[in-house]
């Protein structure tokens, strides 16, 4: 034990000396001023609810999950938050694995005290049956590198990963109304939480001489500094928590000037976390909308053919993208009943479609020729009937066209089968009026 | 028949590699290494002084602590704990340093199946950033043998859970020699060509286990040249992707 804590890293008198001395100057041994944050990078994980920020040389990670528990006694109608912090042996050789210090329990307290308090996160739409069953957030921070500051890094992690979290939908059902069924996230869309706020922690290093104070303090600084406190203040201007743990005595000026300075830095990294998890938004629901469009164009090469013969309907569904037979296989009873949410995700998808092969799954591999003709041939006869129906069903026509277009230059055997998409290519290409008139020529040719 | 696998990859074929050195700054060396969505990061802090009462202080010792994403810390993060330290532990020279400790500390960032071959690439790729002296490189794949005898290679979550059966296995990374003749022989001077470890979940025949075996060493090459490239110094860049 005394081995590893002599291996750790001490900071030496010159060290200390040029960190204050140059503060009195106003210059930071980074370069930067007293009130600048670091950089700050947000991104976010494959899962939803999972966030990794980069202030600066700090690293932290977090992840925040859910589960079905019993509320407390004395709250049955609201869920639960829970913050587990670890400070892995990996973000400084200093920490140890196993037991959490009191540092550790020290940050997860004040990303604690920040969210619960102030009713950050709405506990009460947490709850499924009052008294018995309510989802239990956890969120675990995890510290990758330690270059100084973790609690507000931690803090921002937190936050970005319980805006992106999705809980499973679950309803009521059974006899008396008392079975909770959750619903899997291919089932139905997962929810996020509602978060009324954000509650911004920023920390402030005070140095002996009471003038000089730093915002968002380096390691190095860190062990220079004699005191310590971090506001959690919000974009609005609530203050959620001080947190001061002793050390330096400081001025109430002093302190009404950070407050000031926090709200106004509360306000950037709100703004910053609030692009990030926009960002993160759009592209989940790209992700979304390109596996639903591949599995409509799976589909709808599959529903013509259930008119036709089943056995087409049996290829159909054994084409490349094997891994959206499920909801290949739902969005075919929808497709059934022809609802208005079927047409208006077509639309959706036949939109994302005009942007082509950028759009298309790179694993799907070429079509089976056979098959390619076959569903072609009993997609003939179904354009005749489509055109008499609404107009959004002959925008679905697109994405198989596309979809064959795409896979025929890939295999040669599909000559045949081209020409007889050179009438439809046109149309897809020709406004819809001209498109109607085209078919009739078409079928008429035929 | 053709066998296709959920995302159309072929049998033999392995999820796009990504491999990142010098991810973080307090640590003396890290890499992160993913296979797919598979995702984790290696932190090396060492060697330090001092060995554990039950290491033999004549040795440098390796000590591996593994974090998964969430969740308890158990018997199954113990295991992966053990094989990844005799792993290691047979890779490095443990003579040059004497009664000192090398930490390896490994985070799961994603899990989507193959998490140990992911882990053990990660810590080797991070032994190298961080120097410390290693008789070779440990390249680890994971075969999986479905029901009908044929075999997987990189299986994601989904397909593991699928699979009769899976191995994890860690070879030595081929070696390059220094002249130009002798590296394209491969019958040369009998350097260490052996299995490092072999890990099996569920029962397979022998003749699958085989199989496994020379698929493994096969593509133990490919994944052999992705390291190696990946760890040449660089002046500029610190990540690179291979697919």
């Amino acid at each position: 034990m005394e081995q590893r804590l002599a291996n750790s890293w001490r900071q030496t008198v010159n060290e200390k000396n040029f960190i204050v001395n140059a503060l009195l100057s106003e210059l930071r041994v980074d370069g930067r001023r007293p009130f600048d944050y670091r950089k700050l990078t947000i991104k976010f994980g494959k899962d939803d609810g999972s966030s990794e920020v980069q202030l600066g040389h700090t690293h932290v990670m977090a992840i925040v999950s859910g589960q079905l528990l019993q509320p407390y006694k004395e709250r049955p109608n609201e869920g639960t938050l829970a913050v587990f912090t670890e400070f892995s042996p990996m973000a400084d050789p200093s920490f140890e694995p196993g037991r959490p210090t009191e540092s550790a329990v020290e940050l997860g307290r004040v990303v604690d005290r920040g969210l619960r308090e102030s009713r950050a996160v709405d506990t009460e739409s947490l709850c499924v049956l009052s008294g018995k069953l309510v989802w239990a957030i956890r969120i675990d921070i995890h510290i990758l590198d330690n270059g100084g500051n973790l609690v507000d890094a931690a803090n921002i992690a937190a936050l970005a990963a319980l805006l992106t979290f999705r809980r499973p939908e679950c309803s009521l059902g059974g006899e008396d109304g008392q079975q909770v069924v959750v619903h899997p996230p291919e089932m139905r869309d997962p929810i996020p939480l509602i978060i009324h706020h954000l509650p911004i922690a920023v920390t402030f290093g005070f140095f002996s001489n009471e003038n000089i104070m730093v915002i968002d303090p380096t390691h190095h600084e860190e062990a220079v500094m004699t005191g310590r406190m971090t506001a959690t203040v919000n974009a609005n201007g609530d203050v959620c928590s001080i947190h001061k743990p002793g050390g330096e005595g400081v001025n109430h000026r002093v302190l009404m000037h950070c407050l000031k300075l926090a709200h106004v830095k509360a306000g950037d990294i709100t703004a910053k976390i609030k692009d990030a998890v926009e960002i993160y938004n759009t592209q989940r629901a790209l992700r979304k909308i390109k596996r639903h469009s591949s599995s409509v164009a799976l589909d709808v090469g599959g529903t013509p053919a259930k008119s036709g013969e089943k056995q087409n309907q049996v290829d159909g569904s054994q084409l490349p993208q094997s891994k959206f037979k499920d909801e290949a296989s739902s969005m075919e009873c929808d497709a059934t009943s022809s609802g208005q949410e079927q047409n208006n995700k077509r639309d959706g998808v036949s939109q994302k479609f005009i942007g082509g092969p950028s759009s298309w799954d790179p694993y799907s591999e070429c079509v089976n020729p056979d098959l390619l003709k076959a569903s072609l041939a009993s997609h003939g006869p179904a354009t005749q009937r489509t055109q008499k129906g609404s107009r959004s069903e002959t925008k679905a026509e697109e994405p198989p066209q596309e979809m064959k277009i795409d896979s025929s230059p890939t295999d040669a055997g599909l000559a045949a089968a081209q020409n007889n998409e050179g009438k439809t290519l046109k149309d897809a290409v020709k406004p819809k009026n001209k498109r109607k008139k085209k078919k009739v020529s078409s079928n008429s040719g035929n | 028949m053709e066998i296709e696998r959920p995302d159309g990859r072929s049998p033999n074929q392995l999820r796009p590699l990504a491999c990142s050195r010098s991810v973080l700054h307090r640590a003396h060396g890290s890499a992160s290494w993913a296979q797919g969505d598979t995702k984790v990061v290696a932190a090396i802090y060492g060697p330090k002084s001092g060995t554990r009462k039950n290491e033999n202080p004549e040795k440098a010792s390796i000590e591996v602590v593994w974090k998964p994403k969430t969740g308890q810390i158990g018997k199954a993060e113990r295991e992966y704990e053990m094989i990844l330290k005799r792993t290691l532990e047979s890779i490095c020279i443990r003579s040059i340093y004497p009664n000192t400790t090398t930490s390896v500390i490994v985070q799961v960032i994603h899990d989507d199946g193959a998490l140990l071959p992911c882990a053990i690439n990660a810590a080797c790729a991070a032994l190298v950033d961080a120097g410390i002296p290693l008789r070779h490189l440990a390249v680890a794949i994971c075969c999986s043998v479905a029901d009908d005898g044929y075999i997987f290679l990189d299986p994601n979550k989904q397909e593991e859970e699928k699979m009769k059966a899976f191995s994890y296995l860690v070879f030595p990374n081929s070696n390059v020699s220094v002249l130009p003749e002798r590296s394209s022989q491969e019958g040369g001077e009998p350097t260490a060509h052996g299995i490092i470890t072999s890990v099996t979940h569920g029962a397979m025949s022998v003749d699958d286990y085989l199989h496994c075996l020379e698929r493994g060493r096969a593509v133990s090459a490919r994944l052999s040249e992705f390291l190696r490239k990946n760890l040449e110094p660089k002046s500029s860049s610190e990540s690179s992707r291979a697919g």
